[in-house]
Parts: C-alpha cells; structure tokens; sequence
C-alpha cells in the first residue's frame, strides 16, 4: 500500500556524494532542502526513502545520517554497517519514514587512510 | 440550471462551481452577495500556509491563511488537506468554528487523502478578503516542525448582475409587468429588477457559503 506521504511528495536521487573525513565534526552534506524565498510557502521536508554506498575503505564501518554537523548533528536513523568493499543498498522496505526538515547530512564513523565512501540518497521531498 | 453547486464529489479535482455569464449568491455570515461571474480560472495544488513548529501535545496559535485571500469582487473556492501529521481545526472566519457539530468540531488529518481522496468534505469559499484560520493540534509526544497546508481550486472574478440572456430580460420585463403600479420597482435599473428576479428564485443561481455559521446562529 502506497502510504500517504508517497502520494504527497516528489521522488529525486540527490547526488553522489564523497565522505572523505571520519567523525561527527567532518559530517558533510548528502542533500540541500530547496528554499527560494518568496516563491515556497514554509518548510519543504525530505523522507529517505533508499541508501545506496559504495565502500571504499578497507574495511567495514558504519554511516550515520542525520542533520546538522559536529554538537548539532541529530541522527534521522540508526548507524548503517558499509561494508569493506561492497556496494550497500538499504530499500524503502528497510527504512523508516524518517523526515528531515533541514538538510541531510552524513559521515563514516571510521576510515581509512586514503580511502572514502561514495553514498547517494533517493528522497521524497514533501512540500 | 447546470449541475454546478459546491460539495460535488466526483472522481478528480473538484469542477468550477459557476460558470462566465452564470449569477451567484455569495454568503458570508448573514450577509448575501449577488453577483455575476464574468472570468474565472482553475488553480492548481499548492502550498498555502505553514503554521510553524507545533511542540509535542501543545497546539499552535490561531493563524489567517492570507495566502487564500481573494482580490475586491472576487471568491475562490478550495479544497485543501494537511501535510503533515497533526489535527487541524479550521475556523472560517477566525471567530466561527468550521465542520462544528453540536459537541465537537471536527478536525482534519493527513488521512484525508485516503479516506476523501477529492477531499469533497474540505471544500470551502473565500469571499474577498475573508479568510479563514487555521489552528494544529500536534497529540504526538515529539515536535512537529512544520504544520503545512495544501489547497487546490478556482478563483472567480466577478461583477454585478445586468440582464444579458434572452431569459434575464425576459423575467425582468416580466417583473415589470407585474409589479407596473409599484413606483419603487419603476424608478428600479434593469440591475436591480434582476436582483429581485433572483432573489425570488425566478432564475438559475448558485449558491456559495463563503464563511462557517456558528451553533445556533
């Protein structure tokens, strides 16, 4: 069943992004909410709907995403494993409708030297 | 009479409720409007207001959608549904209580969507300036942080009723017959013999509730 906020939003692929820096402090954005004052009325949201990484690291960590950087980060889900060396998809079926109202950021929780994780988040943006 | 009134359901968006050249009587509170629809035209779905944060089992303040305001002479009619997951109880204009039962006033929720998925029940009339407001009602033990509100529509245009069908001029010679020894109705412009016709019922007429009513008014 298609649930209500699926029929209320828009579906778009942010772009890739590279997570180069390990830590909260080093959290980067993953995907900008659009704002053209005076055109948008309020807030517009954003719901992840799938996680696609490709892991780089040479070795297995894990992904937060969240909002905000460093003392402000606030967590939208559960740390997700990135396996060393695998692509990692996490699906609609997995994910909860977690909705962010400012942009979407994300960092590794380890990396090594040199290396870095590739992630793409597909949203449904609301409003 | 073309089958034009508010509250049609039907599968799609909602039709226009009157028609170019087509009288309406536009109500709002105790007060009626006659007027002719001379343009009109469909808006499309958009984002009309956003209440702000509401915090957790806490409501937000009563808030005038002015952004569903109408021009001088004109009303829009809208059918409107939340974005997000709180309760919103609609008041139109902000003193009177919109969907008022006698021991309840009825809010709507995001399960609009599927439950009246034309959103038929949300419909409501804006005459002029008269707007509503629109107070959310956040029952989650979390922050809302945004309280927003979509509405979809048509936008009328209107002007003072004239006598231009072969029908109109036809009731208001008819009028004039009638009522020949009445000097009031004599010394009376086409217009407002026309007005007489369709207060009397004697020509097709659609009518709008710009507003709510309140319980016993």
């Amino acid at each position: 069943m298609i649930s209500i906020r699926e029929k209320t939003g828009v579906r778009l692929a942010a772009p890739v992004i590279n997570l180069a820096a390990a830590g909260v402090a080093n959290a980067v954005n993953i995907f900008t909410l659009p704002i053209l004052a005076g055109v948008l009325v309020g807030t517009k949201s954003a719901i992840i709907k799938k996680v696609s990484m490709y892991n780089n690291v040479a070795g297995t960590t894990q992904v937060l995403i969240g909002t905000g950087v460093a003392g402000t980060f606030v967590a939208l889900l559960p740390a997700l494993d990135s396996f060393n060396g695998l692509n990692d998809n996490y699906g609609d079926d997995e994910l909860p409708e977690a909705e962010a109202y400012a942009d979407i950021t994300a960092y590794p929780v380890a990396l090594g030297a040199g290396t870095s994780i590739d992630i793409v988040i597909e949203i449904l943006i609301r409003g | 009479m073309p089958d034009l009134h508010i509250f049609k359901a039907q599968v799609g968006m909602a039709d226009p409720v009157a028609l170019q050249d087509q009288n309406v009587a536009i109500h709002y509170v105790h007060n009626i409007h006659y007027r002719r629809v001379d343009f009109l035209e469909a808006i499309p779905e958009f984002q009309c207001a956003d209440l702000g944060a509401v915090p957790a089992v806490n409501q937000s303040g009563r808030t005038n959608l002015a952004n569903l305001e109408m021009a001088d002479n004109e009303f829009g009619i809208w059918r409107w549904y939340p974005l997000d997951d709180l309760q919103y109880q609609l008041f139109h204009p902000s003193g009177i209580s919109k969907y008022q039962l006698r021991n309840l006033q009825v809010p709507v929720d995001p399960a609009i969507l599927i439950n009246d998925p034309n959103l038929v029940s949300t419909e409501i009339g804006i005459w002029e300036d008269n707007r509503p407001a629109m107070i959310a009602v956040n029952g989650h033990a979390f922050i809302v942080l945004a309280a927003r509100i979509r509405a979809i529509g048509y936008r009328f245009h209107t002007i003072d009723p004239e006598p231009i069908s072969p029908q109109e001029k036809q009731v208001v010679a008819m009028i004039r017959s009638e009522r020949a020894q009445d000097a009031k109705v004599s010394k009376m412009s086409d217009g407002d013999v026309l007005l007489l016709a369709l207060k009397d019922n004697r020509l097709p007429l659609t009518h709008i509730w710009c507003s709510g009513r309140a319980i016993g008014d």
